[in-house]
């Protein structure tokens, strides 16, 4: 069977995860509603969300089992495997982020169970963002995601710096939601549709209008500000250092995952014909974060932002993957976000085990001699170091390893010069964590006795740390399925440089 | 011996062996209690000395081509694979290495007392990041063995070395990583324009070796890059800061696989990569003669900075600096001669400095310190030590029956013919090895004995014994009988001298002028 878009019943089946999930986040709120008392209830909601995730899961694969051969233009929600893997990218970031906020809540005494619906409730928002083959979907799905996290980032009530995060995204966040729905505006004015398919058939020729040009740059800006690109960075450090540190990890990994899928979507089938046109300003955006991100990440002096300012680096390349515009860069970025998206969870993870009352004071002093007190935590921070800097036998190699392909197959040498050298600098601040943990001495042996990571952390900082051995070496699978994702988006063009 | 190296299919599992049987060592050295390590990392290092010994009787001598090969696919889509092979080049290079790491497992045996599972561990680690290196005939596959042995030895450094260790810790890391990673994209670079006139992805050797020819304007980019991440890991003068740092901070067995093995990668990389793929570049006027300078300069320079040091490990630390410009020299002479002398200095500094080092670490482990001045008279104390250090030495130094000598000479005889000014001043830095390594000698084993905790060391026991009489023994036999060793590298080194000969090919030489020609 396949899904027929036709009648309203396959509506509803091609937008089954996002139903499932919908249905479960207000299923869980519905309990919290009743049982919000103590830590057992924050527990009984976490759990049931990890279920939900699970359910969704089950959806997905269901929709991805029976997604149909010829869509069909046209449509506002997209049935390709690009869908499918984003999707499948962003529960599994979910679940890994749940996982670390289980133990996290009750040691930090934030155990009102609310957390998790408006967890399920961004994570709607992502799915949403990352079907959306229309525009106005596309916003839809931004602003439930964003809403829900503004809140998550303001949760720690008692912390002035959470609240300060939470005002901060709040207001930059509105802004830039602002910009993007009038890009949208000016888009849907200049091509006559907000269909992404549409659209790119109206701009085939490469014969941008000027309001359209207007409209596209909007779109820019409001997406590097979701993206956290430089110059549009401004909020990340503060609103990373100021929530609690789960949250700071669930922005950092799903809030961007979904931010890029969506944006390499309306890149390739929207306005990919127009690539050179946009291709000098990406290129901007890409070598501004990757060059401030890791200088300014250089002098950071606690964990936690030094991880914030990583991750504008890490924007910077993911925004070299799309530079080229072609499938190959589309692959090589979903296949890094599984990458940065296991790694910064996993970090900030055992970040958020490490540190007390928001981990804001966590500096590279304090985990001297973390090795000699937890060899196994300081084993799985090393790895995770080691794959945010790029180095073989991890995952990060291997993307980056993938966006540098995609950058030199489209003639772009000079920009892999960059991120490699922006990648040298970034050894600057990996190495001294694991420096600190390995080779400087242990500085009280008892700081690190209650310190580990709580039952369900430890399975999700378990998982994370195989996955990103594993897929070091042996990435082919995980290749081909990043390559079928980006092959099988809509492209409005003949790419001028094929992929391979 | 070929008879029953055939019988057990030798050649078909040896190469996956040495790689796989490191790593399959980790799990025992990690798993079993602390006080297990060292003889578990004993017994598998001396299981793959025993393993690779092999090759010695198994390699046929007569073909240059490629020899033991395995391959399996890694990443098709890619066309990366994982293919190991072995010629005259790497053949030597392999059973230093092989017989080099059981002897640093052995000289740490009472210097590491602390940590021992992660140190034995990473030892294990770095032997299969460096046979990777030297066996590895995929590009991708070289990159990946070249940057994962980076992280043992920084952790080596970093952990149990002296007390400057972090800062030798990450200058090492971040000069080895500033060099690969551009020849990172050197070599993807390469991958596209190779997958341009053939059609299909593919990172093996042979592909780039195809592929080189037609690069044109490219090629002094691409060959630059290589260059750097090579000449940083020789060190060649220039970027030989990072190495008596590194050497000084690190512990024994640190040490000596740095001088050992660790700088014959860089030479290693040129002999089978940069001057191969890009000859017309590498052997251009300009190219030669920033390279002769850089090397003689080395070995100048870094025997008169020798000559001063007041640390003894400081002292043969530079001293690496002027045996490997030595090797450079012979490399870019490109004769028969002058690249066998470079292979035979390549083992035979492995040899001669490896032993250097761990009779300092020894010395180090009775007194605690390294300064040339606090010795003094040990030869009445200690002669059996002191022996042994006279004849490494005299081996490091160059004198004849002694492996120095037949290195040090082929280069320069191979040498002398392409650049004799260059030669000549070369020469003079066989003589100030001398006055160094033999000024410092005098200081250290005779003189007088004037400090009086000088006066109860003990000698070496038979552990130390064991430790370095194999190489004084492999010094001996290098140097009174090269003849089994150069025949095997003789085939590996026509070959290289063939490659490297500025290409023939008008295609390309209107390629390399053509820039030159639209200036105005």
């Amino acid at each position: 069977m396949q899904i027929d878009l036709t009648t309203p019943a396959g509506t509803i089946f091609a937008l089954l995860p996002e139903v499932v999930l919908s249905v479960a986040a207000l299923a869980v709120l519905l309990v919290v509603s009743w049982r919000h008392q103590g830590a057992r209830d924050s527990r009984l909601a976490g759990w049931l969300s990890l279920i939900s995730l699970a359910l969704t899961g089950a959806a997905l694969g269901w929709v991805a089992l029976h997604s149909p051969e010829e869509p069909g233009l046209g449509q506002m929600i997209a049935l390709d495997t690009f869908r499918y893997v984003g999707s499948g990218l962003i529960l599994l970031v979910t679940t890994g982020s749940v996982l670390a906020s289980l133990g996290y809540l009750e040691r930090e005494q934030l155990v009102a169970p609310e957390y998790y619906v408006l967890t399920l409730l961004a994570a709607v928002g992502m799915l949403f963002m990352v079907n959306a083959e229309d525009l106005i979907v596309l916003f839809l799905g931004l602003e439930t995601m964003s809403v829900a996290v503004y809140i998550l980032a303001g949760y720690d009530r008692g912390s002035a710096f959470s609240a300060e995060a939470a005002l901060k995204y709040f207001l930059i966040g509105a802004f830039a939601s602002g910009f993007l729905l009038y890009g949208i505006a000016l888009v849907y004015g200049a091509a006559g549709s907000s269909n992404l398919s549409l659209i790119g058939a109206q701009f085939s020729q490469g014969d941008l209008s000027l309001m359209g040009k207007l409209g596209l740059g909007l779109l820019f800006v409001g997406f590097g500000f979701k993206v956290a690109a430089v110059p549009f960075h401004m909020w990340a450090p503060d609103v990373y250092d100021g929530a609690p540190t789960p949250v700071s990890g669930f922005m950092a990994t799903a809030v961007k995952s979904a931010a890029f899928l969506a944006f390499a979507r309306v890149l390739i089938t929207g306005f990919q014909s127009s690539a050179l046109q946009w291709q000098p300003i990406l290129l901007g955006l890409a070598v501004a974060s990757m060059v401030l991100g890791n200088l300014v990440a250089l002098v950071q002096k606690t964990l936690k932002r030094m991880l914030a300012y990583s991750s504008i680096a890490h924007a910077g390349y993911l925004l070299v993957a799309l530079v080229p515009g072609t499938p190959l860069g589309v692959s090589a970025m979903t296949f890094y976000l599984l990458g940065y998206g296991l790694t910064s969870i996993a970090a900030f993870a055992i970040v958020g085990a490490l540190g007390r009352n928001g981990e804001r004071d966590l500096t590279f002093a304090d985990i001297g001699g973390l090795a000699q007190g937890r060899p196994w935590m300081a084993f799985a921070l090393a790895v995770c170091m080691l794959s945010l800097l790029g180095f073989p036998g991890t995952i990060g190699f291997i993307g980056k390893w993938y966006i540098l392909a995609a950058a030199v197959s489209s003639g772009q040498a000079a920009l892999a010069v960059i991120v490699v050298v922006t990648s040298l600098v970034s050894a600057g601040y990996y190495l001294p964590v694991i420096m600190a943990m390995y080779m400087r001495p242990l500085r009280a042996p008892l700081v690190f006795f209650d310190r580990g990571l709580s039952g369900t952390a430890r399975i999700a900082v378990t998982i994370a740390v195989v996955l990103i051995l594993g897929l070091g070496v042996l990435p082919s699978r995980a290749l081909d399925q990043a390559d079928q994702a980006a092959a099988s988006l809509p492209q409005s063009a003949q790419p001028a440089v094929a992929g391979r | 011996m070929r008879d029953f190296l055939t019988s057990v299919a030798y050649d078909r599992w040896i190469l996956n062996a040495l790689i796989l049987i490191p790593l399959a060592g980790i799990i025992p050295v990690v798993f079993a209690p602390p006080a297990r390590a060292k003889t578990i990392a004993m017994v598998v290092t001396v299981l793959e000395l025993v393993v690779s010994l092999g090759l010695w009787w198994g390699f046929d001598p007569t073909t240059a081509a490629m020899q033991f090969s395995v391959t399996a696919p890694w990443l098709p889509q890619w066309g990366i694979n994982y293919t190991l092979g072995l010629d005259g080049l790497s053949l030597f290079m392999v059973l230093l290495t092989t017989a080099i790491m059981p002897l640093a497992v052995l000289s740490s045996f009472r210097y590491i007392s602390e940590r021992e599972k992660l140190y034995y561990a990473l030892l294990l680690v770095l032997l299969t990041g460096m046979l990777g290196v030297f066996l590895a005939l995929d590009m991708f596959l070289f990159y990946v063995f070249w940057e994962v042995m980076l992280i043992p030895m920084y952790f080596i450094i970093g952990i149990w070395g002296g007390k400057n260790r972090l800062y030798a810790a990450i200058k090492f890391f971040i000069y080895t990583m500033a060099g690969s990673l551009l020849m990172l994209v050197a070599i993807l670079v390469m991958m596209f324009q190779a997958s341009k006139t053939s059609g299909t992805a593919s990172f093996a050797y042979d592909a780039f070796l195809q592929a080189a020819p037609r690069l044109d304007a490219l090629a002094p980019w691409l060959f630059l890059a290589f260059a750097l991440a090579f000449a940083i890991k020789v060190p060649m003068f220039p970027f030989h800061t990072w190495l008596p740092d590194a050497h000084v901070e690190a512990p024994t067995a640190g040490s000596v696989i740095l001088a050992s093995i660790l700088l014959k990668m860089g030479t290693y990389g040129f002999l089978r990569f940069a001057v191969p793929f890009f000859p017309s570049v590498a052997l251009s006027p300009m190219v030669t003669g920033i390279v002769v300078s850089c090397a003689v300069i080395g070995i100048v320079y870094g025997a008169l900075v020798a000559m001063v040091q007041p640390d003894v490990k400081k002292l043969v630390a530079y001293s690496s600096v002027s045996h490997l410009g030595f090797v450079m020299l012979g490399i870019w002479a490109a004769t028969l001669q002058s690249v066998q002398g470079a292979l035979m200095i390549m083992i035979g500094h492995g040899l001669s400095t490896g032993a250097l080092f761990l009779l300092i670490g020894m010395l180090y482990e009775r007194r605690h310190t390294r300064e040339i001045a606090a010795y003094g008279g040990l030869a009445r104390v200690i002669p059996v030590f002191s022996l042994i250090l006279v004849v490494t030495s005299l081996a490091s130094i160059g004198l004849p029956g002694l492996n120095g000598f037949v290195g040090e000479f082929l280069v320069l005889l191979g040498s002398f013919g392409r650049h004799p000014w260059a030669t000549g001043v070369a020469t003079t830095g066989v003589i100030f090895a001398a006055a160094y390594l033999l000024w410092a000698i005098q200081r250290i084993i005779f003189n007088r004995l004037d400090q009086p905790e000088n006066a109860h060391l003990h000698d070496l026991s038979a552990r130390e014994l064991w430790v370095v009489l194999p190489l004084v023994a492999g010094m001996v036999w290098l140097g009174l009988y090269p003849k089994p060793v150069l025949d095997r590298m003789d085939t590996a080194a026509k070959r290289y001298v063939e490659l490297a000969k500025p290409n023939p090919e008008p295609q390309a030489e209107t390629a390399l002028t053509r820039p030159a020609a639209e200036q105005p």
